[in-house]
């Protein structure tokens, strides 16, 4: 029998993947979508509104393995996503190297669980060499990309507000939610302190569009919206595609290779069904990897053929190379103000309704490190939940005392979460292990990983940062001391899941892997429309511009098809 | 639960008006929420995993780690006890801790009382647990010394540094860790602890608003007032 055939064989549905698919299948183009996990139901899998005590594990599922730190990575109540360790696909860690990697095997990928911050990349981010002399400048420009953030912007709607500030660029935004009183306080603590706090940017809707409701202010994102109001690639994206006709989804499909001819065209991609362990064979005129930064390097690195040796698209040895995550520091506080305070619900449109973009752009002088980072904030009243309290019982012991401490303490947390910009770094990379396989027999990935005084440096500033805006609003630093945090104030490498770089765009085949539309530059009929191509990673979390970037990248590619040039 | 039919009709409901109308509106969104929030109906519980005299003691502990006050129950009467025998009935590893720390902790009441725990005064039972949050005290700061002492130059240059010594009492510790975070989930996951805290969310609602009140109550008592 003939191995099916499509015009473009899309591999990964999160972010990028979802983002191909749309625009492709818009444009009447015949797709194929691989998705290494299982098609997703949201009716059935999704927990929202459920309440801890539905359930007699209340949380902690069967046999409390949430007590034993092997539950669910983000809880029991979180979307279908993924984890850190998945049965028979491992990775390896070099010797002396720290690296998690996290791993979604479900249609919509890490876009269902994730914290949908959507910041767009500043002018000068695409720019980093020419303003420090670090790291290497991207083959595109803030112009060019801009078009591609007002339509992704536009499709998957972006809660906003327009505010002028070079570090942030305004969008097309939904009209935000109101601050809740904590943020209130923690803006009055940061206007003291020059640091911008407005509104936050995240992929909610506030108002109808595409079928999807406007938010209902639940605060359960993470659980997996039944109404659509957040982006997830799979209901924002895929499903749709899906009812145009012109989309098929090939789920628990485990990409092994993508196939070259003689000529080291690229003509179709060799996978595993998880189902029948069969291996399995799509032809295609155009493949689109798409399977996350690592994973998608490591698809490439296991390309291997006589016309690329190295594997596919990596002539100039840069697949793997260059592999970032973000640098991440949290601290929280205690703020007396907020206690007592008539309680309301502080759910809302889910994250914090204020964030605080980078504000030193411009004073880099006077720092002692490069780049820069934006803050998160947590807080409020949220519904407890297993593990809540268990900070509060160990430090007020136990009896009628503790609970009268839990009770007024509850609501007045305050957190903070410093998210910001590695240097790309020699000593951080991802390479194939050369002596262990997954289940499916395909090589695994192997991490090195090294932050250096640039991101440590960074680290000790947010924790000054933090703590000034925690004192500035009469509240008190809690958790770690001092000496622990210096000890071990630094997130550990991958955990912040914004890891990309693996094969980075550029300006010729000898210093990078792909051209400034995600092309391969050694296969014209090969593209990468995930992290993968990210030549910096600024402190803006990389999923809007994973969404541009692809958008971009298939309007290219539709055009170039149309011409016959690939 | 998943299973259950009103839910089910409920979501299928939704989803069927999402994609003929395109919009769920706040009734709607609030129908879901508080049909999922209904509470089910309990049969008496039977204990799966433990002897009597074990629960008996659990449940004495819960009942003293989250007493009844003039707010709210106990973490007895919020369901610990059944919380603590159902996970443990599914994992041998947390059974055993529970088999193995309840002894402890009878072993440790005869020799300070010559009595087991459930039988001994209440005074003497407060009293063993303030001995057991006092040495768990020490021991976190005892740790947290060694932590940031390893990972500082000093420790690089001498080897041969020793901190503190671990706590005798460091079975107890843990034991009493595990009863009390579990005693404390299943008391503040409960409709009682939910009212206890009086969290005010996990509902739908049109219109997002932050009440004035709030507002006002914070900004007084803050630096900014």
């Amino acid at each position: 029998m003939a191995n099916p055939f499509y015009d473009v064989v899309v591999i990964g549905s999160g972010a990028g993947g979802g983002t191909a698919v749309h625009v492709l299948t818009a444009k009447g183009i015949q797709c194929a979508l691989l998705e290494a996990g299982p098609m997703l139901d949201p009716a059935k899998e999704y927990k929202e509104h459920k309440w801890p005590h539905d359930y007699d594990h209340r949380g902690a599922e069967e046999g409390g393995k949430s007590y034993f730190g092997e539950g669910k990575p983000f809880g029991f109540f979180s979307t279908t996503s993924g984890g850190w360790q998945l049965d028979g696909e491992p990775y390896t860690v070099a010797p002396g190297s720290q690296f998690q990697w996290f791993r979604s095997r479900i249609i919509g990928g890490r876009t269902n669980h994730y914290g949908r911050m959507s910041f767009r990349f500043a002018d000068y981010d695409f720019k980093p060499y020419d303003r420090d002399g670090l790291g290497t400048n991207w083959p595109i420009s803030y112009e060019d990309i801009s078009p591609y953030y007002d339509k992704a912007e536009e499709f998957i709607g972006v809660v906003g507000s327009m505010e002028g500030i070079r570090s942030a660029p305004d969008g097309k935004f939904h009209t935000p939610p109101p601050a809740k009183v904590h943020e209130m306080l923690i803006k009055k603590s940061c206007d003291k302190l020059g640091i911008p706090c407005i509104p936050n940017r995240r992929a909610v809707i506030t108002k109808s569009i595409n079928g999807r409701a406007a938010c209902h202010f639940c605060g359960q994102c993470g659980r997996g919206c039944m109404t659509a109001s957040n982006y997830a690639s799979s209901q924002v994206q895929v499903f749709p595609a899906m009812k145009t006709g012109k989309l098929k989804v090939y789920d628990m499909a485990m990409v092994r290779e993508v196939a070259v001819d003689g000529n080291g065209k690229v003509n179709g991609v060799i996978y595993v069904d998880k189902r029948t362990r069969k291996e399995m064979r799509i032809d295609c005129r155009v493949c689109i990897v798409a399977a996350s930064a690592c994973e998608s390097a490591r698809i490439l690195l296991n390309s291997k053929s006589s016309a690329f040796p190295n594997g596919l698209a990596n002539g100039s040895g840069l697949v793997g190379r260059y592999l970032m995550d973000t640098v991440g520091f949290g601290l929280s506080g205690y703020v007396p103000a907020l206690e007592g305070m008539p309680h309301y619900d502080t759910d809302g449109a889910g994250g914090a309704h204020l964030y605080m973009p980078w504000w030193l752009w411009d004073k880099h002088e006077k720092l002692d490190f490069p780049r820069g980072y934006h803050i998160e904030i947590g807080g409020g009243y949220g519904l407890p939940g297993v593990g809540s309290y268990h900070g509060q019982a160990r430090r007020f012991g136990y009896g009628a005392e503790m609970k009268k401490e839990i009770r007024k303490g509850y609501g007045a947390g305050v957190g903070f979460a410093g998210r910001g910009e590695m240097i790309p770094n020699e000593h951080s990379y991802m390479e194939i292990d050369p002596g262990v396989v997954d289940q499916w027999g395909i090589p695994v990935a192997r991490f090195h990983f090294k932050w250096t005084d640039y991101e440590w440096k960074q680290a000790r500033h947010m924790e000054r940062v933090f703590a000034e805006i925690i004192e500035g609003m009469g509240g008190r630093v809690t958790g770690l001391s001092a000496a622990q945090r210096e000890a071990d104030g630094i997130s550990i490498p991958g955990t912040i899941i914004h890891e990309v770089g693996t094969a980075r765009m550029g300006t010729n085949a000898k210093n990078s892997v792909l051209n400034g539309y995600g092309q391969a530059h050694d296969a014209k009929n090969l593209f990468v429309m995930d992290g993968a191509s990210f030549v910096s990673n600024p402190d803006k979390n990389p999923t809007l511009t994973i969404n541009a970037l692809a958008w971009r990248g298939c309007d290219y590619l539709a055009e170039e098809m149309r011409k016959g040039n690939v | 639960m998943f299973n259950d039919p009103n839910r089910r009709e409920i979501i299928r409901a939704l989803a069927l008006g999402l994609t003929a109308a395109g919009v769920m509106d706040a009734d709607a969104a609030q129908h879901v929420h508080a049909a999922t929030g209904a509470e089910k109906a309990k049969g008496p519980y039977k204990v799966k995993a433990f002897q009597p005299h074990e629960y008996q003691t659990i449940a004495r502990l819960a009942e003293i780690i989250v007493p009844k006050d003039d707010i709210s129950g106990s973490a007895v009467d919020a369901g610990a006890p059944e919380f603590i025998d159902t996970l443990s009935s599914q994992n041998e590893r947390l059974a055993g801790i529970f088999h193995g720390g309840l002894a402890w902790l009878d072993a440790e009441m005869r020799q300070r009382y010559g009595k087991r725990f459930v039988e001994a005064s209440p005074q003497q039972q407060t009293r063993m647990l303030d001995v057991l949050v006092a040495a768990e005290k020490e021991e976190a700061a005892r740790r947290s010394e060694e932590l940031v002492y390893r990972r500082s130059n000093d420790y690089r240059q001498f080897s041969n540094y020793t901190v503190k010594r671990p706590s005798p009492l460091g079975p107890g510790i843990t034991f009493f860790d595990w009863v009390r975070k579990m005693s404390v989930d299943a008391f503040y996951t409960s409709p009682t602890g939910i009212k206890d805290l009086d969290y005010r969310g996990n509902r739908g609602m049109s219109k997002y608003v932050v009440p004035q009140e709030a507002i006002d109550w914070a900004m007084k008592r803050s630096p900014f007032a």
